[in-house]
């Protein structure tokens, strides 16, 4: 009993300052306390803010690009890592990790100390390498799991049967790993929607991501206007989230399954 | 199985992969690490090799005493975020037959919530007329805001214990579900009641998703800069900020590499000493 009430009260907190933003989003005042009626007023002007736009834009095209990119390597580099045999795979499959591992400002001062030794000037094309080298092992070790759970088997019936490597791939590994694939470019696509730590270090002054923008905002304070886009936010992400549970994890071979068997009935 | 090596053409497939680590694992680390050896002049960065730097942190108490209260600061975080996370892992994994899987996943949304999103929601509950403070003034608890919630590294231990909570739970909840159940039915059937059998039976078996935990809350609490800056004040400073304020105003990019490489020694370390414990099975990473 004991343990269930210090459980709700976790939940509680956990949720609370989930709330508080939803709540403050819709307040014309302030202040919570007193709160009179609901307004959509702050959404209204978050329409007319350009830059605002502008950087959410950017933060899907980044997002897209990145994890367009990262499932090719990825997939590719889950292959490589479950099925190739060489000396020191534990060692490479570390150094995979490590951007996703290690604190983000490490990450974030290298890529930039990295980047400018060529002289490339900061814009979208330093932040969508930031953004490559976190959801890389993202998708990668996503795919691994579900790679290792199919064995190999599979792979070489399909070569016993005349099919040569790329029909391999295409008919038969490809279908076994689409929800996985799926799976892991929901979760790297909300990682990158929502990175900062890195991005921060990468954005120059005139291209900027949403976070990197909110971010400025902050600089004035909390106004509702940052309540009503974190509340977008907050309800994208849930939606981000509920796609993912279909396809992500051992929950979704239970889908897959159940949609299989839907198919055949059809 | 024996160790063996496959056929050259099977290799193929690693390039892609092998190119990614190159350009953006393998050569930005060791770019900053030997940028930790230059030195600056003004503007000018100096590349003759010097351990100038890293004689500066040794020698001037700020680093080190910096660095020693944003390890005590995370040590506290890892902790907190254990204490809240075990036991909601230990309460959706045992004791829960209906809405298992709803609570399983209201535990770890959070984790998928925007991190700044989370860092503005306190932001409003501590500030001096946030959430707290206007309740307590509303009742007439207090005639005052309260100025200890913001600002500090009390605010600051808040909001990462609550980012934390989800990449403790993950392990810990993983470890506890692959508990076979039956192993509990024989301790309770040779008369153990359930805290003799959760400290003798389940604490033991869970340990691995408890280091696992344990060691990504301390890492993520000691690497963090943005939660200090926006909720530490002048007051919170945190190891995270003197990286970043070489790369902001202070302009000293080779000491703020070797302070970076400072703290990815520690995270090597720290990663690599309790990786013998801990597990890497119910990371974030695998399904």
């Amino acid at each position: 009993m004991g343990l269930k009430i210090y459980g709700a009260l976790i939940f509680l907190f956990l949720y609370f300052p989930l709330a508080i933003v939803l709540i403050f989003s819709f307040s014309p005042t302030k202040t919570l306390v007193g709160m009179q009626g609901i307004t959509l007023k702050w959404y209204e002007e978050l329409f007319r803010d350009r830059g605002l736009l502008t950087a959410f834009l950017h933060t899907v095209l980044i997002g897209l690009g990145a994890v367009t990119i990262a499932i090719v390597l990825g997939v590719s580099g889950a292959f490589f890592v479950t099925r190739v045999h060489f000396p020191g795979k534990g060692v490479f499959r570390t150094l995979v990790l490590l951007p996703y591992i290690l604190p983000g400002i490490i990450m974030g001062i290298s890529l930039l100390i990295f980047i400018r030794n060529f002289g490339i000037k900061l814009s979208w094309f330093t932040v969508l390498l930031g953004h490559v080298s976190f959801t890389v092992p993202i998708v990668m070790f996503q795919i691994m799991s579900r790679i290792a759970r199919m064995g190999p088997n599979y792979q070489s019936a399909a070569m016993d049967l005349g099919a040569n490597p790329a029909q391999t791939f295409l008919y038969v590994t490809l279908p076994m790993i689409r929800t996985a694939i799926i799976g892991a470019a929901l979760l790297a696509f909300t990682v990158s929607f929502d990175e900062i730590v890195i991005s921060f270090f990468l954005t120059g002054s005139a291209w900027m991501t949403l976070p990197v923008y909110i971010y400025g905002m902050l600089r004035f304070g909390l106004s509702p206007k940052v309540y009503a886009i974190s509340t977008i936010i907050l309800g994208l992400s849930l939606i981000l989230i509920i796609f993912m549970a279909r396809y992500t994890g051992r929950s979704a071979d239970v889908y897959r399954a159940g949609k299989k068997e839907a198919g055949e009935a059809a | 199985m024996k160790q063996r090596v496959s056929p050259p053409r099977a290799f193929l497939r690693g390039i892609p992969i092998t190119v990614w680590m190159l350009v953006l694992v393998i050569g930005p680390l060791a770019l900053t690490f030997l940028m930790s050896f230059y030195s600056t002049d003004g503007m000018q960065i100096i590349s003759t090799l010097t351990l100038k730097n890293y004689a500066l942190f040794f020698t001037d108490p700020l680093y080190v005493s910096v660095l020693a209260k944003s390890m005590i600061v995370a040590l506290i975080i890892a902790v907190l975020s254990i204490l809240t996370a075990y036991p909601l892992a230990y309460l959706v994994s045992f004791r829960l037959r209906r809405g298992k899987q709803l609570l399983f996943m209201l535990s770890i949304i959070p984790l998928w919530v925007s991190y700044l999103v989370r860092i503005i929601a306190w932001r409003t509950i501590l500030g001096n007329k946030g959430v707290i403070n206007s309740a307590l003034l509303a009742i007439g608890a207090i005639r005052e805001p309260l100025t200890f919630l913001l600002y500090n590294r009390f605010a600051i231990a808040i909001t990462l214990t609550y980012i934390c909570i989800p990449f403790v739970f993950i392990p810990v909840y993983t470890a506890l579900e692959k508990i076979p159940r039956n192993i509990l039915e024989a301790s309770s059937d040779l008369g153990a009641g359930e805290l003799r059998t959760f400290f003798t039976v389940v604490f033991p078996l869970s340990l691995p998703g408890l280091v696992t935990g344990f060691i990504f809350a301390f890492i993520i609490a000691l690497g963090d800069y943005i939660i200090p800056i926006q909720l530490g004040g002048t007051q919170g400073i945190m190891f995270g900020n003197l990286i970043w304020n070489q790369f902001g105003f202070a302009f000293n990019w080779p000491l703020g590499a070797a302070l970076g490489f400072i703290l990815f020694g520690i995270s090597v370390v720290v990663l690599t000493a309790t990786s013998r414990f801990g597990t890497t099975e119910g990371g974030f990473l695998s399904e």
